[in-house]
């Protein structure tokens, strides 16, 4: 008996002792073990661009340190992804997706992460899920003509819908993925809470759209937004950040109105299936530290995820990055999870807006 | 040495080698055609049947939702138009390439042929900058005092970009015919009393309607699939049923209900090119006949 307890005592001893040393296991975010995937291959995904040259640019370090070879794929379509993880043949190992797959498809398509595996500690408040981790943050926001409104502005998501007060035409994203956030905006014209939006309030927000009326532009991708500013097309444009930023900075007269802006992010997801998670997680957290940030909005022009990163960047994208404490305080995030869980009927009716049923 | 074994075969062997000569050269077309035509398309009619389970039930989605039966109709209107448009404009288009000297008929074959190397996204996004509200058409009315014309984001504008890209499909097929028109039977039909337009409806028209059929044939089912330019000079009163298919398939992962889509639309086309069938082989010997 006295051995077996003298046994145990030592075995929680070591134990107990082994701990510190795990503690000091725990990751951080950027920092990457000297050689640790030489010889290993991951392929990194996401939508191409400057987009995706700045990812890769963020993640030099990382690549430099680990040994690891890296190889660029995409764009993402989760299409791709699960034809992959059906056939059993993942190729895609770290992927960078839009808003809502990997809440839609979590567990199905996407791994639930282990927190324990990647430093989240530094991204903003809200926005690790429970498959995905923010790649990058940007938002929407309204864009006004400077010659159409002159002295009477829009301020709000209200005065967008309101038509009679200011007249024009609108432009608003017809690319296919449901925002929720405007038709949140929709819902609370009449006194709604989005955080208590029912399955039943989505056709009265989806009338609100409608109501806009038939001169309403639907635009399908970033560049037709852009043009349409730099053209003039549109007296409102419901726009990316990123673009309005490239707009104005091609002489488009709009000014944005930032109230109510909404949060909208890249999430970085690991397929189910993938050969290597370990060397995924890596990578991730790898992207995840200041300086790939800061890497990364310089490159970019979108705003970093680590709240400690000071990227250095022109005016003209300062003005439109979104993580000033003033931006903070007007963003405004969707309620996520409604969304998701009505991801279908949403989808359905709203892909009948666009198909102009 | 084995071809020398053949060539002592017996004549019936021989005869045999000579019919299926033919077919061996189709040999390689056909497998492609096989592997990348064929086995996808029974993939998706089977996906269309079985996902998420064995049944009829994208099909029954399809029928009732009325937004894809609107779409599906307007797929066919919209493909309807274009065929017409480029009839009509490449018609007095191929007969002049006909009528012209080497030179002029090598430059007129040049402007057809350098627009359909250049990409469709090109060429769509060179009229988007025609016809927007502040585009090249709509700033000349202006400047002209002429108010604007609502061409972008219309099925108009659609129409104009999708017979622009199609028409060289028109073109081709139409001028492979008029350049074997005997003209001399214009000639002959003149010396008979004939005014030049009987002649044209009577001898000539006839004569070139297969061109026309060929033609109107490749331009109304490449018509039906087009994707990009009704997405990019389109609005949603002029969304095709493509981007409904791409809809279900890429961002609600319904392969079942795009496969079905799509198996609608080809069974709509062959329905509606079986009727027109026989209505243009009748038309067709008419006009052998005159």
């Amino acid at each position: 008996m006295k051995t077996h307890l003298t046994l145990a005592a030592a075995g929680v001893a070591l134990v107990l002792g082994a701990l510190p040393a795990m503690a000091q296991e725990k990751p951080v975010a950027g920092e990457v073990k000297e050689g640790s995937l030489k010889g290993k291959t991951l392929t990194f995904v996401s939508y191409g661009g400057i987009y995706q040259d700045g990812q890769i640019a963020a993640l030099k370090e990382f690549v430099d340190k680990s040994g690891v070879k890296l190889l660029s794929d995409g764009p993402t379509e989760t299409a791709k992804i699960q034809a992959q993880v059906e056939s059993g043949n993942v190729s895609w190992d770290v992927v960078d997706t839009s808003d809502f797959p990997p809440y839609v498809y979590c567990g199905k398509l996407f791994q639930k992460l282990d927190m324990s595996k990647i430093d989240t500690s530094k991204i903003p408040a809200g926005q690790v899920g429970e498959c995905s981790v923010p790649a990058m943050n940007y938002g929407v926001v309204l864009m006004y003509n400077n010659e159409t409104y002159k002295d009477n502005p829009p301020k709000s998501w209200a005065d967008f819908f309101d038509t009679e007060k200011f007249p024009g035409t609108r432009a608003i994203e017809g690319s296919g993925d449901v925002s929720g956030g405007l038709l949140e905006q929709a819902f609370r014209l009449n006194g709604g809470d989005p955080k208590a939006m029912k399955p039943e309030d989505i056709d009265g927000a989806i009338q609100k759209v409608r109501d806009i009326g038939s001169d309403t532009i639907f635009w399908k991708t970033g560049a037709e937004s852009q043009q349409l500013a730099e053209s003039g097309e549109a007296d409102m444009i419901m726009m990316w950040t990123g673009r309005a930023m490239a707009a104005v900075k091609n002489g488009a007269k709009y000014t944005p109105v930032w109230q109510d802006w909404l949060v909208v992010m890249d999430q970085l997801t690991i397929p189910v299936g993938v050969k290597d998670t370990d060397a995924a997680y890596a990578l991730i957290n790898a992207y995840l530290g200041k300086s790939a940030q800061e890497i990364l909005t310089e490159k970019t022009s979108y705003t970093p995820i680590n709240n400690e990163a000071q990227p250095k960047v022109e005016p003209a994208v300062a003005a439109f990055l979104t993580n000033t404490p003033e931006r903070q305080k007007q963003g405004y995030q969707q309620n996520i999870k409604f969304w998701v869980d009505n991801y279908e009927a949403v989808n359905e009716k709203w892909s009948a807006v666009l198909a102009g049923n | 040495m084995s071809t020398s074994d053949t060539r002592s075969d017996s004549g019936a062997a021989s005869r045999a080698r000579r019919n299926w000569g033919p077919l061996a050269l189709a040999l390689p077309a056909l497998l492609l055609l096989v592997g990348v035509i064929g086995y996808p398309l029974f993939t998706v009619v089977l996906r269309s049947l079985s996902q998420p389970e064995w049944g009829l039930q994208n099909y029954i989605w399809f029928f009732g939702t009325p937004v894809n039966l609107v779409v599906l109709q307007r797929t066919f209107t919209i493909s309807a138009w274009v065929t017409l448009v480029c009839v009509v404009a490449a018609y007095p288009y191929a007969y002049a390439m006909t009528a012209v000297g080497p030179k002029a008929r090598l430059l007129l074959t040049l402007c057809v042929l350098i627009p359909f190397w250049v990409s469709g996204v090109v060429r769509t996004l060179a009229w988007v900058i025609l016809l927007q509200d502040s585009g090249v058409i709509n700033s000349t009315l202006r400047a002209l005092d002429l108010g604007r014309l609502r061409l972008i984001r219309t099925q108009t504008g659609v129409v104009i970009g999708m017979a622009q890209v199609l028409l060289p499909f028109m073109i081709l097929p139409l001028y492979s015919v008029m350049k074997g028109i005997d003209l001399r039977l214009v000639q002959a039909s003149r010396s008979l009393g004939a005014s030049p337009l009987r002649a044209f409806f009577t001898v000539y028209l006839p004569l070139s309607l297969p061109g026309v059929y060929a033609g109107a044939i490749i331009v109304f089912i490449l018509a039906l699939g087009f994707y990009i330019t009704p997405a990019l000079l389109g609005g949603p009163r002029s969304t095709m049923l493509s981007t409904l298919v791409q809809n279900q398939v890429l961002s609600l992962l319904q392969w079942g209900r795009g496969g079905a889509m799509g198996v609608v639309l080809l069974l709509a086309t062959f329905i509606l090119l079986a009727l027109a069938g026989p209505l243009m082989r009748q038309k067709h010997k008419q006009g052998a006949r005159s």
